[in-house]
């Protein structure tokens, strides 16, 4: 083989090797020496995160229930509790892990423990069926059914709910709750009142929502809709767009209930800003999937003199904008 | 030459094609029949817990729901912060609550297969909750994180130190 065929060839294979686009990384333990586990791991294709048993945090799960943190929750049934439900969030690059270590429940007798790939509060869910990719019934996942197959359930986005119904006293259950990181979140749930983020959605056809549960102001900093700049589009409104941001506000978790309180159809930079005094306000990103779309925003929760000021200078109330 | 290299490349590339994510399908007629049945008017399970909390199985019925506000009219005085908060202790702890009395709908029955399907098709399982109470709730899980992530700097902090 003659030297630049040997190179072509070389090179080319290296092109192919770099599309696949595949990484990984060992753990390297004590002393720096590469023990055969984390060898091993490159051949697998899921990275396994375990704790040694003395690290794994513990507690007693209650009826009504919300959970940040990684690790082992029981709930043990003192009376019937016929009405529950845990709140599973994460970091907005976080998705949701639940594994059923032990149950004791009886599924004939009417028990239940299902775990919904989203929030639902009041009938409306989050992120809205027009937003998740899977149907509505694909959500729930029930013990009863598939739990002992399938003992480990994952979410789409950083947030989970687990539902359960226990009839007699003594039935019990434990469940191990992990965070996985999510290299691009589309549906978000803010753990705070202020903070901010970069919403990115690479060259797919989707719709993503960032919901902040408080009345806050939004600072949008940047916007990047794609490469084209069509201010022709811009004048006659977002509606034949395919790529643009919205700023929803309401008063429920469905994104689709809400009404839009600005839309932005047009890459910029600077900081363009709005306050939106209403329960739940959303920024969400709709992309057709021909670019790569980026908006990057600050928020800030709204305080009780400014929430005043916006009802007083307001004269319809849907919720309150300015 | 240059004819076999073209050739080798169009092979390796259609044998090893670069991976593109699956874009998710958007569509309404991948919705499920999300609207209550007209004919089920099964009145809703309420636990009724401080203020302003009912757990809600079934369908959504709308003339049975009332607004928060108009079924506890002395939620005005629950407007202080710190009777809020205790009410919440309190309610997590399940001191306080009256079940109401159970939809037949969801009686107890066995789990026949027949049983299975029909449970995948029934409404969803959805919980009645203010913002109010939900961002208490998460105040708390936040309180617990920082907690727990300050004791387990601590416990590597013991760990380095040695």
């Amino acid at each position: 083989m003659s030297g630049t065929s040997r190179a072509q060839l070389c090179f080319l294979l290296l092109s192919v090797t770099a599309l696949r686009g595949h990484a990984r990384f060992l753990d390297i333990q004590q002393d720096n020496e590469i023990s055969p586990e984390g060898l091993l791991s490159l051949l697998s294709s899921e990275l396994k995160r375990e704790l040694p048993e003395e690290f794994v945090y513990r507690r007693a799960l209650r009826c009504l229930d919300m959970v940040a943190v990684e690790g082992q929750f029981t709930f043990t049934a003192e009376r019937p509790q016929l009405n529950c439900a845990v709140f599973f969030i994460g970091e907005p690059s976080d998705i949701i892990s639940v594994e059923y270590d032990s149950v004791n429940i009886d599924c004939r007798g009417g028990d239940f423990i299902k775990v919904f790939d989203g929030w639902v509060m009041k009938g409306e869910k989050f992120p809205s069926t027009q937003d998740h990719p899977l149907p509505l019934y694909k959500r729930y996942s029930d013990y009863c059914d598939t739990g002992v197959t399938r003992p480990i359930v994952r979410s789409s986005q950083n947030v989970a709910m687990l539902f359960f119904r226990l009839h007699q006293s003594g039935s019990s259950f434990t469940v191990t709750f992990r965070k996985l990181i999510n290299p691009f979140p589309c549906n978000v749930v803010s753990q705070t009142p202020e903070g901010s983020f970069t919403m990115i959605i690479p060259q797919q056809h989707r719709n993503c929502s960032f919901s902040i549960i408080y009345p806050v102001e939004i600072q949008i900093g940047e916007l990047n809709l794609g490469q084209h700049n069509d201010l022709k589009r811009s004048i006659l409104g977002c509606a034949g767009s395919g790529d643009f941001v919205e700023l929803l506000g309401g008063n429920g978790m469905d994104t689709s209930k809400m009404y839009p309180m600005a839309d932005l159809c047009y890459s910029f930079n600077g900081p363009a800003q709005m306050k939106v005094g209403c329960d739940n306000t959303v920024v969400r990103m709709v992309s057709s999937g021909k670019f790569i779309n980026r908006v990057s925003f600050q928020y800030r929760l709204l305080g009780h003199q400014e929430l005043q000021q916006m009802k007083g200078n307001s004269i319809e109330d849907v919720c309150l904008r300015a | 030459m240059k004819l076999n290299f073209l050739v080798t490349t169009v092979a390796l590339l259609v044998a090893f094609p670069p991976p593109y994510e699956c874009r998710a399908i958007e569509g309404s007629s991948n919705q499920p029949a999300t609207d209550p049945d007209g004919e089920r008017q099964s009145p809703p399970v309420l636990a009724r817990l401080g203020e302003e909390y009912f757990i809600r199985l079934g369908n959504r019925n709308q003339n049975y729901l009332r607004s928060p506000a108009d079924s506890f009219p002395e939620t005005s005085q629950y407007s202080k912060r710190a009777l809020q908060l205790q009410l919440t202790q309190r309610l997590l702890e399940g001191k306080v609550g009256n079940i109401g009395r159970l939809d037949g709908n969801y009686a107890l029955r066995a789990l026949d297969s027949v049983e299975r399907e029909r449970r995948s098709e029934e409404p969803p399982i959805s919980l009645d909750l203010t913002f109010h109470l939900l961002r208490e709730v998460l105040e708390m899980a936040r309180a617990e994180q920082m907690a727990q992530q300050a004791h387990s700097n601590r416990k590597m902090m013991e760990i380095f130190g040695k």
